[in-house]
Order: structure tokens, then C-alpha cells, then sequence
């Protein structure tokens, strides 16, 4: 499952990063606490997150996450937006609530395994 | 040098005190102290006139406080000089609109609820001066006067610190091209069996948080660290650098790579920490509500440090500094699996 695929299940909108980048949804954390997100031992993580902050992308980029979804469609600053794109981080906004985002990519990954 | 004055434009004594930024002062004690001969040398060589900001909003003394109010605003100022013709006459703060607010005469004149006894810098004095009077009269920012007494720019302790870490970066990269030049070290850069670069951590600098750690692991991947190395040098790099910014004064996040090593370092200068063994527990924190908006203050940091360090050290004295090293053995094995 790509970030093109997060895109689609998340109901989302791809804001900054590389829309086409290929590498595959490792594992899904749903975090707003970005000490916690850095206790996580796993590689290519989405991070589903409502902070909308620069640290969120410092922390993807530390953690070497495959994507960033912010949900709730919380605005995003600028900066964020910059850093993003500096660090290569694809960032998504979700109209969707951290429990429906979670649901939403459980199912789609799920329905990836069956496949 | 000591024949500098402040300079008093005199008049009705009136609290100015609501000008100042809610920054605290630069300790110029630790910034000019004997710490660094290269630092001594940037504030004496270098002066007010260049550091401060030229573009100076002001209006004159009959213009209303609504109209200062309306500039404060619209340009997010906390504080708006009164001058004509290039001569300070007095400062209009956010707390003088206030009361005009309160008192219903926002309609008034300036001139009237100025406040003008005003501490003011030179353009020619050296920097080390402007430390002094941050220190001393913990204002945030200054106007500048020229020679001739006409008001040519204002300084804040930002300006001071942005021009400071500017000069320190040039300086530290000719100190590195003569490293390298002794030692023979040379590029390719993955290839030199020592490497250093140092960061300087700004505190309560928001904007730039995170942005050593993310350097780091950039030079981590050039130097082909192994991938799972890597990160945890970046986990215990990002944690200190947040915490150097969020509880000292202001610190310094060095990056040492070595054949068989990578050494992580956070030196600050500030508060330190009274009890080290419970500051490192799982959950401790001293965090406002502030710092954990940003996604920290959980009382992980110096845990989640230790945890991922193959050796870890910190030392602290109250009232004065923190030390954290954290070190990680490389295995040169897994070189070239860098991602």
C-alpha cells in the first residue's frame, strides 16, 4: 500500500512529497506524542498523527516514516508544508478522525494480505 | 570601551517595561565569559550598526494611539518609536494601548502617553555592549541612535543571536577545512576517520527544533551508517536537541563519527538538573502544556536517549550546565546497508 493508496482510503489529500513514491506502508502508528513515535521499532511507518506541527515531519523524517497523514483536516502552516518537501516526507491531509483513519488503513491493509 | 553611556532621552518617567519581548536575557557572562576566544572576538569586532535592523516603523507625535495601534497590529510589533525627522522623541507600547483601551483616550495623541525615558544603543558600540544592556535592563530590544542622535535601526536579542550563530558556523567551517588540512582528511567525506560537526540549539527557537537532528541523519546516510544505527543516533540526537531547547538556555549538539563510533553530545547552559537518576525515569518531566503541544514533554527524552545508546553519560550541576553523551558502536559489518 502506497502513499497514493493512503491517499485514496483516507479519503485524503496529498500536500506536500512525492505522491508517486513506492515504497510501501510498513506499519501504522497513530500518535499525537512524538517521543512515543520515536520509541517505535519499525521501518516505513505512516504515522496517522493530529499534530500539526513541523515535529511531526522532523520526527517521520528521524524515524525514516513512509508518509505523514494529519487528520481531522487540521490546517497545515506553510512551514510545515516546507519541511515536508525538504525532508521528503509525503504529507497527507484526512478529513477523517484518528479511530475512522485507523479503521480506514486496518481494513485496506487487511484487504491487501487477502489479496 | 567603558566610556559608553546609555543614552536617556529624558522626559515623563512612564512604565516602558511593556515594550520588551518576554524573551529572557542573553547571558552574556556565558556568551563572552572565557569559554570561547572566537566568541570574545565576534562581539568585540562586531558592532550594533551590524547587526540591527535598518527598517524602523515610527510615527509622529500627534499621530493618535489608534493609529499606533492599527501599525502595532498590522505589522506585529509589541512596540512603536515616535520620532520626526529621524529624531526619537519616545516608544509607544502594547501596554500604553492597552490602557488607552481601558481609559477611552485611544483617540489621543502619542505625544501624550509616550513613554520617554528610554534606554537607547549607539550604532558604533560593540556588540559586547548590546549583551550588557540586555543583561542589565532586561529589555528585549533597543532603538539605535547614530552620532548625530538620529534613530537609524532597533536590535533585539534575535538579531543578536542570528548574527552570532552566522559568524560561529563560517568560523567553525574554516576551524574544519584546517582540521581536515592537518589530519589529511578530505572527500570523500565517509572516508575521514574522524568527523565533527557542531550545532547550536536556540532556546524556545520553535522554528529550528529538530533541524540538527535531521542534519545528523542526513550526514549519518552520506557517511553510510548503517540504517538501523542510524536511527537510533537520530532518536537520541532529536530528544537532546529538543530538550536543550525547550529547558536550558540555550546549548550546543555536537556529532562526532569515528571508525568504530558515533558520539552524540548536548552541552547547555541553564537550569540543570537536580535529581539526574529521576530525570532519566520513564515519565518524569517538568514540560508546560506549552512544550507538549509540540508532541513532547512526556518525560521520555533522557529515557528514550539512554535506551537507544550503547553508552550514555550525563552530568549536571544546578544553576549552571548539562552534559549528556551518548555513544553507539558501530558494526562495521553492516556497513553499506545504509538506506
Amino acid at each position: 500500500m502506497t502513499i497514493a493508496d493512503v491517499v485514496v482510503a483516507l479519503n485524503g489529500k496529498l500536500m506536500a512529497g512525492d505522491g508517486a513514491s513506492p515504497r510501501a506502508v510498513g506499519a501504522v502508528v497513530a500518535n499525537d506524542l512524538m517521543s512515543d513515535v520515536l520509541l517505535v521499532d519499525a521501518d516505513d511507518i505512516l504515522l496517522l498523527t493530529s499534530l500539526a506541527s513541523d515535529q511531526a515531519i522532523r520526527t517521520a523524517h528521524i524515524v525514516g516514516a513512509m508518509g505523514v497523514v494529519v487528520h481531522n483536516a487540521k490546517p497545515l502552516s506553510e512551514t510545515m508544508l516546507k519541511v515536508a518537501g525538504d525532508l521528503h516526507i509525503p504529507l497527507v491531509s484526512s478529513p477523517l478522525s484518528k479511530y475512522d483513519a485507523c479503521v480506514r488503513m486496518h481494513d485496506a491493509l487487511e484487504a491487501e494480505k487477502r489479496a | 570601551m567603558e566610556g559608553y553611556k546609555p543614552v536617556i532621552l529624558q522626559g515623563q518617567q512612564t512604565n516602558d517595561d511593556e515594550i520588551l519581548e518576554k524573551s529572557p536575557p542573553i547571558d552574556a557572562s556565558a556568551l563572552g565569559g572565557d569559554s570561547s576566544v572566537i566568541i570574545m572576538e565576534l562581539l568585540q569586532r562586531f558592532k550594533v550598526r551590524d547587526v540591527m535592523k535598518r527598517k524602523v516603523l515610527s510615527v509622529p507625535r500627534k499621530a493618535s494611539l489608534r493609529e499606533a495601534q492599527r501599525i502595532m497590529r498590522e505589522s506585529r510589533i509589541s512596540g512603536l518609536p515616535i520620532s520626526e525627522e529621524g529624531r526619537l522623541y519616545g516608544i509607544v507600547s502594547v501596554n500604553d494601548i492597552i490602557l488607552a483601551l481601558d481609559g477611552g483616550w485611544i483617540e489621543e495623541s502619542c505625544e501624550d502617553h509616550m513613554a520617554t525615558n528610554l534606554v537607547v544603543l549607539e550604532a558604533g558600540m560593540p556588540l559586547s555592549f548590546a549583551l550588557r544592556y540586555f543583561n542589565n535592563y532586561s529589555y528585549g530590544r533597543f532603538p539605535v541612535l547614530d552620532s548625530n542622535r538620529q534613530l537609524v535601526g532597533v536590535i533585539s536579542q534575535r538579531d543578536v543571536m542570528r548574527a552570532l550563530l552566522y559568524e560561529l558556523s563560517v568560523e567553525i567551517r574554516k576551524l574544519e577545512r584546517k582540521t581536515a588540512a592537518i589530519t589529511g582528511e578530505g572527500e570523500p567525506a565517509h572516508n575521514v576517520n574522524y568527523f565533527r560537526r557542531e550545532y547550536a540549539v536556540v532556546r524556545n527557537d520553535l522554528s529550528s527544533a529538530g533541524h540538527a537532528a535531521n542534519e545528523i541523519k542526513k550526514l549519518l546516510k552520506e557517511h553510510k551508517v548503517d540504517r538501523v544505527v542510524a536511527r537510533r543516533i537520530a532518536v537520541a540526537a532529536y530528544e537532546l536537541e529538543i530538550n536543550i531547547c525547550i529547558h536550558s538556555h540555550g546549548g550546543i549538539l555536537t556529532l562526532v563519527i569515528q571508525d568504530d563510533a558515533v558520539t552524540i553530545t548536548a552541552k547547555d547552559r541553564g537550569p540543570g538538573i537536580a535529581d539526574i537518576e529521576w530525570a532519566c525515569r520513564d515519565g518524569t518531566s517538568t514540560a508546560n502544556d506549552w512544550i507538549r503541544s509540540l508532541g513532547f514533554g512526556a518525560g521520555m527524552g533522557l529515557s528514550n536517549s539512554k535506551r537507544v545508546s550503547d553508552e550514555f553519560e550525563i552530568k549536571s550541576e544546578v544553576g549552571k550546565y548539562t552534559r549528556v553523551t551518548c555513544v553507539f558502536r558501530l558494526n562495521k559489518q553492516a556497513e553499506g546497508a545504509a538506506q
